[in-house]
């Protein structure tokens, strides 16, 4: 698959300080469980995503820690307080040492 | 034509990797896992132990159309601050572990959402654990036409 860890992160466009704002990615990954065979019977080696940190201006706020149990291209959503305006940063990696980093703006009205 | 000597050489060496070939799998293959495994793997804890509690909410389909691509959503009714991280679990699944959710006060609300993969119909678990040990747990059957596990 071709651009594998590539990530799409949105938040709302408009935020208001104190409000509590949702935070959506998408990971460009194939999420193979190591249990699936191709056309000729062999196996597929497992390959996914077994980390994502969720960062704002360099203090962590979330930890997800996931496995092969997590659908194709990963959806992931949570909710982040606003206090400020600042820098969203997202880093995840998969089982075969993949390391991937994403940044996205967060302005705070 | 075949000598006695070369034919139970290689009838023997059949048998050999016959018996070998389980424990070859074993080690390839992630090992399957009870859900009662699974929870004192990632929890230290059993099923008794966890409280059912409504204030734990599941947002998902009664019926998925496919396994591979199931949206899930949890939230809970307690401050943020107060839990240390909330985990899915599918019964069903090979390995019933799915996620850990670690969250912090940043986050300003216990709220996670995703989509999984449900190798059949099974039960999907929101645990939620709390900093001062309590497990608040609770479940809800989903329905799957196509499992989605390969």
């Amino acid at each position: 698959m071709a651009r594998i860890g590539r990530a799409i992160v949105r938040v709302p466009k408009k935020i208001k300080k104190g409000d509590v704002f949702k935070v959506q990615m998408v990971i460009t990954h194939p999420m193979e469980t190591g249990r699936r065979k191709d056309r000729h019977g062999k196996t597929i080696p497992a390959h996914y995503i077994t980390k994502v940190e969720f960062f704002f201006n360099d203090k962590k706020v979330t930890t997800l820690h996931t496995g092969p149990a997590i659908s194709k291209n990963p959806y992931f959503a949570v909710m982040m307080k606003a206090t400020e305006s600042g820098k969203l940063t997202i880093k995840y990696e998969d089982n075969k040492g993949g390391k991937w980093e994403k940044s996205v703006p967060v302005k705070v009205s | 034509m075949i000598s006695r000597r070369d034919l139970l050489k290689t009838a023997s060496a059949g048998a050999l990797a016959l018996l070998m070939a389980p424990a070859l799998i074993g080690s390839s293959f992630s090992r399957d896992m009870t859900l009662e495994e699974a929870l004192k793997e990632h929890l230290g804890a059993t099923l008794s132990d966890l409280t059912q509690s409504d204030k734990v909410r599941i947002k998902a389909p009664t019926i998925a159309e496919s396994g591979a691509n199931v949206p899930v959503q949890i939230s809970a009714d307690v401050p943020v601050e107060e839990v240390e991280a909330l985990y899915i679990f599918a019964d069903a699944n090979f390995n019933p572990w799915v996620t850990t959710v670690e969250l912090s006060p940043m986050n300003g609300e216990v709220f996670f959402a995703t989509r999984i993969k449900l190798a059949k119909t099974s039960v999907v678990r929101a645990i939620i654990k709390m900093k001062d040990g309590t497990l608040l747990a609770t479940s809800k059957e989903i329905k799957v036409t196509v499992g989605g596990c390969g």
